[in-house]
């Protein structure tokens, strides 16, 4: 009995895999081959030798010290994961390009207003831009301009620090 | 028990695993064929059953339950091992049958001549000369009593090649427990 789909179908018969038909096919077989019936008896024997076999099988380690191990795993905390923060959205990138770029724009609008109105006034004036932190200030009697640049921008830090870093 | 250990208490999860422990890692062995990554796996699904331990209903024992994962577990390692090693000429051979598929049929009678503890050490050596793909489909099918497309499911493979790995387990079987060579049957 050598043509492998036979082969198959027998062993499918022993479990029990067959529609009826193809069982009773399978048995008309079996009564006219013996060949095949000796296959049958190896393949049911083979399981046979099998059952029981997990049973004997014991685990080597004591239960408490094999336990030991689970409950260290169960108890431990979660893995954090890796504190790398992920890309900032668009608009803060756009933000943070901003704030350079503005102060920029202060300091040239600063340097203009000042030099042709220097002698009009002999007091200090103050101009801030909450949102980007920069400050301006100018002292005419002295004939100079100061600004102040933070960055980044006090508002921003606090927005950030907001951000869950896990996250 | 089960319902104890769902609401988180802890002792009563350890005294399922001391009753379980010898099942869960007595399958892990059979498929794994080596003790300390049996014990690690076995470990490890408890882990796992603890964690997932509000998904169980109930549909089937607890033990039942435990068995599923960490058979999962040992195919994921299995697969991950075999990935690292390449494919014989005999292991090609042994998907389609091999010698085993033209061998006559031999006799195994588990009551004759050996006792239990000899017949289960010959099975032991048998098991680890399959490889584990043959060695799963059986243990899925004889320890566990899959159906053919339950183990193809698990195995991510076509029922044929269940029946054709599970025919060839067998026979190997059968030749390797009555102690025949391949030599003798020519």
């Amino acid at each position: 009995m050598s043509n492998q789909e036979e082969q198959l179908k027998l062993q499918a018969y022993l479990d029990g895999e067959l529609s009826e038909s193809e069982s009773r096919e399978v048995e008309n077989r079996l009564a006219r081959e013996p060949d095949a019936a000796a296959l049958l008896a190896e393949l049911r024997q083979t399981g046979e030798a099998l059952a029981g076999f997990e049973e004997g099988i014991q685990l080597p380690e004591s239960r408490e010290f094999y336990w030991s191990k689970i409950q260290r795993q169960i108890s431990a905390p979660e893995p954090l994961r890796e504190a790398t923060p992920s890309p900032a959205p668009l608009i803060q990138r756009l933000r943070r390009l901003f704030v350079p770029l503005a102060g920029l724009a202060l300091v040239t609008v600063a340097v203009l207003v000042s030099i042709p109105s220097a002698p009009q006034e002999n007091i200090g004036v103050e101009t801030s831009l909450a949102d980007s932190g920069a400050m301006v200030y100018h002292d005419y009697s002295a004939g100079a301009t100061f600004v102040w640049l933070s960055y980044p921008a006090d508002k921003e830090a606090v927005d950030n620090d907001e951000m869950d870093p896990f996250e | 028990m089960v319902r104890a250990a769902q609401q988180g208490d802890m002792a009563a999860f350890e005294e399922l695993v001391a009753r379980h422990r010898d099942k869960i890692y007595a399958r892990a062995y059979s498929m794994m064929r080596n003790e300390e990554e049996a014990i690690d796996l076995s470990q490890e699904a408890w882990v796992k059953g603890w964690q997932r331990l509000s998904q169980f209903q109930g549909d089937s024992s607890f033990g039942t339950w435990m068995t599923r994962i960490v058979i999962n577990l040992c195919l994921d390692q299995l697969r991950k091992q075999k990935r690292h090693r390449t494919e014989s000429m005999e292991e090609l051979n042994e998907e389609s049958g091999g010698v085993e598929r033209q061998m006559p049929a031999v006799i195994i009678n588990p009551a004759a001549g050996i006792e239990r503890a000899e017949l289960r050490q010959r099975i032991d050596r048998a098991l680890g000369q399959l490889s584990y793909e043959h060695r799963t489909v059986l243990v899925l099918h004889e320890f566990e009593e899959l159906e053919y497309k339950q183990i193809a499911k698990v195995m991510e493979c076509s029922i044929g090649t269940v029946m054709s790995r599970l025919f060839y387990a067998r026979r190997k079987m059968a030749v390797l427990l009555t102690d025949l060579k391949k030599e003798d049957l020519r």
